[in-house]
């Protein structure tokens, strides 16, 4: 057995371990447990992918043969293993966050037995179908983890929750699980066996044409997992619906499960036309934006979050569109590029949204609730998380030196690489999801604005105490994820040689050589590149500190030509090192200057009144209402009541105005199905009960039919 | 009282027949006396409170009389409270309700009469009376956050010079907040406004964000208690505080008082004064309105309109300063005439200056109408409709722009002018612009008054000796530049001060200003502010 | 709408020349009362009685005028057989009465100053004067004054009004909340010492009961001239003409 064998058998014994530990050992050892062991298979999950990815092989095992079903493989190659790693670092993080939380909540509410089996269990399904290398062990596993997603949403020993939330989330998950299922058979009809190798082989062989209804049937199936437009509507519900500590579990793990999902099926076993590539880029866009607006606009931390993360899954989507257009139309590099920055950006998005999301449950266990409106001056109650959040909010708002930043410029920079391509209709639509997805990024910089500046910053707004005990949670798993924001954010050019193996495999260019450019470590002749080209980086000072900064320093992302050499450049590690160098500067010129000054502070300036009341101060709702009302088209809220009270005719003592929005997916989409499916199932009801007279009438007009149709052909 | 002849005789004595016949039909049981007097052409005394109410509804809906105010006086051993009422085209109407001291409770009129609002909410803070089924009493003139319940400082007992002890702001205090739409907030603004030169008034814009739902004013930052302080003062050191506690109008007020004061000793101003008197009352306005129009136009930044409005204010009050040798007209009043006589030269330059400015306005009148997006601004923009006007008895120029056409110099006149030829302009839409345009309407017809005055002054004296020498109580009124300003003075024998009440129009209009200021959009409550043009002091005293 | 552009320019420059040089347009300044040698001590006796406020003190045949009690209401002027003299000027900026010596701001300040203006119970004359400094007749940018709206970024304060009880409370925020090199202007004759309004439970008779006040400028209300004149003595660019008031009138 290899060490990666090795490695992957350790996992699955680790979380068997902490289950019958956790059983064991009773309930107040629970914490301690899911931390170690958990912790302890996350880190063995990182060294699975790394001895991968380190050793540039796949890992390949055959397991058992059932009959019917042919043999179950497991099969780790370069992208199951980048998401692997993802999952192992973000289930580090979370193991901790979770073992750290649960110790201080020992009520009811938290069955610590209960969490931690399942927990384990949901931590080797998504092994499992990231290892999986045939359709049966992942079809398989996928059920378990959508099985043990319901079974987390759904606790409720007392049956006081509203279940909606976990049944709905059970019935698109099976809906979408059939489709993929569907998907996977279709393929498999013309293949040897049900081994992706052999499925790849066989899709190789159908024409594009074929490939469209199992591309979409995978891209539904998998869409439902992912949050995309317009099967999304469970997430933000069950998100808000499930324990605080399976949040960042469900944010930061199973939504990569859908990318994965489409990489794997869509993308890597399928090369289907440029066609699927624009339904992936506008289904993507359109996600995004969507998800922003809603986001943006709503007073719930975590269903703010929720509906974020669907803008995030929207980015994800479009950049893999522009990747399959890319690689549809010959276009390796262009490719490339789209195809790092999907990975560059669920890698991101895992990080910063596991690290809101365990920030949200740390505020929302010390204050009691969620409710932006009623929160505010969090910075003064919890500083260190209040420091820390801010690093997420910075990082998802793509601001630099953070590594939302990276991302996000790498897909919008894949999008402007449109200009590659033959077709001018082709060329529009990039042209329009660019402009969606800019959009997209200056509201979530509105979001986290207000997110951060609304619950942090101010005055408390709502009556709420502060819970001493649950302040005590520890913070390092999310200053660890902070650290790993930053890091990704200023060393995009060796994360990217990482994210090489897979990106190479599925869009055929090397993404280090058409986008890292070996220039601090290789010679002036070196071979991949023309010399004049060299020369003229050399004389706009692009290897200016060589020999200084070690390794990789710029990300080139187009090689102009002969006279135009660089058009979009840009280095990360160099702006972190501009930064510090200005910030230090900057801080050092102020402290001289202010020397000899006296610092006096002041209550806030509120135009004299005896005290700033919090009800005198913004509310979130009332932050970003210009976004409601910009977007009312989108938006449409009814009002449901409008109430002018007055007493003695004329002194109004309230008004009220209540308004309902219904979701821009339920109204233009879900709703009118909902209706047609109505309507057809009350004309089928309508012919069900009919007299016996009319059901012989069914059977002989039938039979004519039957008739007809053998007497045709 | 000695019998006087009254600038009210010849009017509507049918219509008062009438409404006499009236109320003895439907009150008489309830009113104990009626009778006419010098103040007014009809006094009614009520002998049950419970009458009050259906009173104040009959003669203000039913037979469209205005709502003067409420005020009230503490005798040696009662209570007297006036309500008072105008019959346009005749006179003031006085419903006057006596109780004893002890009775500190009277029914509310807020509900018939919602003018009556304030004048109420006043009257408790000072006074200490409860005004049954009022619902919203207290925190009104004295600030809840830094006055306890329990101080009457109008009652006689509560003496002016005592200074308050050291108070501590009640730091808990919570605003009355009406909005609660899930995510309103309010926007504090004031009392030292932000907007750069600006009164002290408090507001608190409750929004949800981008629009203004409701915007409430808090005034009586700038109450100096003035009626309280002039109590116990000799006459002519009263008229040194009604000059003064608004200087914008000052001329006006100080006029209202010295008729007041002439009212009480019977002694008219001879012909030259007063008709000195409207040229004057007519500058100040004529001086006003241009600030106005100059701050309208500052609250849309249409800056090179602001400069030249404020510079022809500016112009104007220089004019006002060669002519009477005080820039805000201080000091020319004094029961009995006016302190100082002018040479016709002097009435000859600012006749000049007043041509120049009347013309520069209409040239600014004409250039605005042009400036579509200033108009665009101001139209449509702190509409109240008629029905609300007249609800909420507004007067002056922001009643005119919403067809309440009441002018006291037409419906009850003063000074002499009744003689005079003048229009009343009066619009209907109720918006930014139509007060905008009753402003320069209204500037033309003082330029035309001016002239008419100057051109037919008569000769003599501008004084004649004033002396009281008996105790009495009168009832002056003018139409100060923002609206109807009535003077309640009571005097001793001795001419000491024994009550003195200012109901001004900024008092007045201030209780209408939540309706104009409701659902708008944030940048337009400077414009909605600027077209109401009125003065926190004026209405704070 | 580009004709407000051109109609500006068309009516060029009205600025005032001051403080470069004396501006005497008639109508800038009410002027006021100022120490008189009469003939009589029955004249001078006169003077003094017919004065409301106590501004006027006769001393044998002299008066003397004290400038912050005088409320203008002109009487010494026109009710008089012999009147006061009366001065046209409206450089009458002074120092408090307290004997407290305060200096203008530095040199720094003298091209840039910045001004809170507080209503403190205000008849609304000298805020409308204060307000006039802002017009194209004035126009106090042109010095390097301006107005501030947060008290954070403000050199002076100027104060107006006799500071009612509702007021005291936000003026003394708003001195909290200035910068400590803050300096404070008491305008007009009721910050000063009160005026009509004088002490009462109502009114603190003048800003020095609440703050310390470093320069004062009389008038009821002091036309824009006599603040503007205020604001470069506070600004280091004038001197003061007189350096302390005449306590109660007496030299």
């Amino acid at each position: 057995m290899t060490i990666t064998g090795s490695f992957l058998v350790a996992i699955f014994v680790a979380c068997a371990a902490g289950v019958f530990a956790s059983a064991l050992l009773g309930h107040k050892q629970v914490p301690t447990v899911l931390s170690i062991a958990g912790a302890l298979s996350s880190i063995l999950m990182v060294l699975t992918s790394a001895s991968v990815l380190l050793m540039g092989q796949p890992f390949e095992a055959a397991l058992w043969t059932l009959d019917g079903f042919g043999r179950f493989t497991i099969h780790l190659d370069s992208v199951s293993s980048i998401f692997l790693l993802v999952s192992g670092v973000v289930y580090f993080s979370v193991s901790l966050f979770a073992g750290s939380f649960l110790k201080h909540q020992t009520d009811e509410a938290h069955p610590h037995l209960y969490y931690a089996i399942l927990y384990f269990a949901l931590m080797a399904a998504v092994v499992l179908i990231l290892v999986a290398g045939d359709i049966v062990l992942f079809l398989i596993s996928w059920e378990c983890m959508s099985s043990l997603c319901f079974l987390l949403i759904n606790y409720d020993p007392k049956g006081q929750l509203d279940k909606s939330a976990g049944y709905i989330m059970l019935a698109m998950s099976e809906a979408g699980f059939l489709a993929v299922a569907v998907a996977f058979l279709l393929l498999a009809r013309s293949a040897t066996d049900f081994s992706f190798t052999a499925l790849r082989s066989a899709c190789a062989t159908l024409s594009p044409d074929t490939l469209w209804l199992p591309f979409l049937l995978g891209f539904f199936g998998f869409g439902v997992k992912a949050g995309l437009v317009p099967v999304n509507f469970w997430l933000p519900r069950s998100y808000t619906a499930a324990p605080p500590i399976f949040i960042p579990v469900f944010a930061g793990i199973t939504l990569n499960l859908g990318f994965y999902g489409i990489l794997r099926l869509n993308a890597d076993l399928m090369h289907a036309g440029y066609g699927t590539g624009l339904v992936a880029l506008i289904t993507g866009s359109i996600t995004a934006l969507v998800g922003i607006l809603y986001a943006t606009t709503d007073g719930d931390m975590k269903t703010m979050l929720a509906h974020s993360s669907i803008e995030n899954a929207g980015i994800i989507v479009a950049a893999l569109g522009a990747f399959l257009v890319f690689r549809a139309f010959s276009q390796p590099v262009a490719a490339a590029l789209a195809l790092s920055a999907v990975l560059y950006h669920m890698v991101n998005h895992s990080i910063y949204k596991t690290l809101l999301f365990e920030g949200a449950g740390h505020v929302e266990a010390a204050t009691g609730t969620r409710e932006m409106d009623q929160l505010g001056g969090l910075a003064r109650f919890l500083p260190e998380l209040s420091a820390i959040f801010l690093i997420g909010c910075l990082a998802i708002s793509a601001v630099p030196p953070f590594n939302g930043f990276v991302s996000e410029w790498m897909t919008l920079q894949s999008l402007l690489r449109s200009a590659v391509l033959a077709s001018t209709s082709v060329r529009i639509v990039f042209a329009l999801c660019g402009a969606a997805l800019a959009l997209t990024a200056a509201l979530a910089v509105t979001c986290f604005v207000k997110t951060y500046a609304m619950n942090f910053l101010g005055i408390r707004r709502g009556s709420w105490e502060l819970h001493v005990k649950a302040q005590a949670t520890s913070k390092f798993p999310l200053a660890f994820l902070a650290v790993i924001c930053l890091l990704l954010g200023i060393l995009p050019t060796y994360v990217l040689p990482i994210l090489n193996q897979s990106v190479e495999s599925l869009a055929g260019a090397s993404v280090t050589t058409a986008l890292v450019q070996p220039f601090f470590t290789a010679t002036p002749e070196n071979a991949q590149l023309p010399p004049a080209f060299l020369a003229d980086f050399h004389n706009l000072g692009a290897q200016t500190g060589r020999g200084l900064v070690p390794g990789r320093g710029l990300v080139v992302l187009l090689r102009g030509g002969e006279t135009n050499p660089v058009v979009f450049a840009m280095s990360p590690s160099y702006s972190i090192i501009a930064l510090v160098i200005l910030f230090a500067a900057a801080w050092f010129v102020f402290r001289r200057l202010t020397r000899q000054r006296t610092l006096v502070k002041r209550p806030v300036w509120a135009g004299g009144i005896p005290r700033l009341l919090p009800l005198l101060t913004y509310t979130p709702t009332g932050f970003s209402n210009p976004v409601r009302v910009v977007f009312q088209a989108i938006f449409r809220p009814n009002i449901v009541e409008d109430t002018r009270q007055t007493v003695a005719v004329h002194f109004r003592t309230a008004i009220h105005r209540q308004r309902e929005e219904i979701h821009v997916v339920d109204r233009l989409i879900l709703q009118p199905v909902g209706a047609a499916a109505r309507g057809i199932a009350d004309f089928l009801a309508g012919m069900h009960h009919g007299k016996l007279n009319a059901y012989v009438v069914y059977v002989l007009v039938f039979l004519l039919l039957v008739l007809f149709v053998y007497r045709a052909t | 009282m000695a019998t006087h002849s009254s600038p009210i005789a010849g009017g509507n004595i049918a219509g008062l027949a009438d409404l006499t016949g009236m109320i003895v039909e439907r009150f008489g049981d309830q009113v104990a006396q009626l009778r006419a007097g010098a103040n007014f052409i009809l006094t009614l005394s009520v002998g049950q409170p419970s009458a009050l109410p259906t009173l104040a509804q009959f003669l203000f809906w039913e037979h469209g009389c205005l709502f003067g105010g409420i005020t009230a006086e503490e005798h040696s051993n009662h209570w007297q409270i006036h309500y008072t009422f105008l019959l346009p085209g005749s006179g003031w109407i006085d419903v006057e309700f006596s109780m004893a001291l002890e009775t500190k409770t009277l029914p509310s009129i807020v509900t018939e009469v919602h003018a009556a609002d304030w004048h109420e909410r006043e009257i408790e803070d000072l006074f200490g009376i409860h005004f049954e089924n009022h619902p919203r009493l207290g925190d009104f003139v004295l600030h809840d956050q830094i006055w306890h319940e329990g101080i009457d400082p109008m009652r006689k007992t509560f003496s002016a010079e005592r200074p308050q002890l050291e108070r501590k702001v009640d730091l808990e205090w919570q605003p009355l907040l009406v909005v609660g739409d899930p995510g309103s907030f309010a926007m504090p603004v004031g009392p030292v406004y932000e907007g750069g030169i600006g009164e002290s008034l408090h507001f608190l814009l409750e929004t949800v964000g981008e629009d203004v739902i409701r915007a409430a004013p808090r005034l009586f930052y700038n109450y100096r208690a003035v009626e309280k302080i002039a109590e116990g003062r000799s006459i002519p050191d009263a008229l040194l505080l009604a000059e003064r506690f608004a200087a914008t109008s000052a001329f006006a007020h100080s006029l209202a008082f010295c008729l007041a004061a002439e009212r009480i000793a019977a002694v008219e101003a001879p012909p030259r004064a007063a008709a000195l008197r409207v040229l004057l009352a007519e500058l100040e306005r004529l001086r006003h309105h241009a600030g106005a129009i100059a701050a309208i136009c500052e609250s849309t930044a249409l800056a090179v309109a602001a400069a030249q409005a404020s510079i022809i204010e500016e112009q104007l009050l220089r004019a006002s300063c060669v002519f009477t040798d005080h820039r805000y007209l201080f000091g020319l009043n004094t029961p009995g005439g006016l302190n100082r006589d002018f040479e016709l030269e002097q009435c000859k330059t600012l006749l000049a200056t007043v041509d120049k400015a009347e013309s520069d306005l209409r040239i600014l009148e004409r250039r605005l109408r042009l400036s579509s997006s200033f108009l665009d601004r101001l139209e449509d923009v702190g509409v109240v409709i008629g029905e609300s006007a007249r609800d909420l008895n507004l007067v002056g120029p922001i009643g005119r722009a919403s067809a309440q056409h009441c002018d006291l110099r037409r419906a009850c006149s003063y000074s002499g002018y009744g003689r005079l030829a003048f229009d009343v302009p009066c619009e209907t839409e109720g918006d930014g612009y139509a007060r905008l345009r009753i402003l320069f309407a209204e500037a033309t017809q003082s330029a035309r008054l001016i002239h008419q005055v100057a051109d037919t002054l008569e000769g003599g004296p501008v004084r004649v000796a004033y002396e009281v020498n008996h105790a009495g109580a009168a009832l002056g009124w003018t139409e100060a530049p923002r609206g109807a300003a009535l003077h309640w003075l009571r005097v001793d024998e001795r001419g000491i001060v024994e009550r003195y009440r200012a109901i001004t129009p900024s008092f007045n209009n201030w209780l209408g200003f939540h309706v104009a200021a409701e659902n708008f959009a944030f940048q337009d409550f400077p414009i909605i502010l600027a077209t109401f043009g009125l003065s926190a002091t004026e209405c704070d005293r | 709408m580009s004709f407000w552009f051109w109609h500006g320019l068309r009516k060029g420059i009205q600025s005032t020349r001051y403080p470069a040089r004396a501006e005497n347009t008639p109508g800038v300044s009410p002027g006021r009362p100022v120490n008189t040698d009469f003939s009589t001590v029955e004249e001078a006796q006169l003077a003094a009685e017919i004065c409301p406020t106590d501004a006027i003190v006769a001393h044998g045949k002299s008066t003397y005028v004290n400038p912050g009690k005088c409320v203008h209401c002109q009487l010494c002027l026109h009710s008089l057989q012999s009147p006061m003299n009366w001065e046209t000027g409206y450089e009458w900026t002074r120092l408090p009465a307290d004997g407290k010596e305060a200096l203008p701001f530095p040199a720094s300040f003298a091209k840039s100053m910045h001004i809170m203006v507080v209503d403190a119970g205000d008849c609304g004359a000298c805020l409308h004067e204060v307000k006039q400094l802002n017009n194209p007749l004035y126009n106090m940018h042109r010095l390097g004054f301006f107005l501030t709206a947060t008290p954070r970024t403000a050199d002076l304060l100027l104060v107006v009004g006799p500071v009612s009880e509702n007021m005291r409370g936000p003026l003394l925020k708003t001195w909290e909340a200035m910068p400590t090199t803050r300096k404070v202007m008491a305008v007009g004759g009721c910050a000063i010492a009160g005026g009509v309004f004088g002490k009462s439970f109502m009114c603190a008779c003048g800003v020095s009961a609440v703050l310390p006040v470093d320069f004062e400028v009389p008038g009821n209300p002091p036309p824009p001239l006599a603040i503007l004149h205020g604001l470069l003595v506070v600004a280091g660019r004038k001197s003061l003409n007189s350096p302390r008031p005449i306590s109660e009138g007496r030299p």
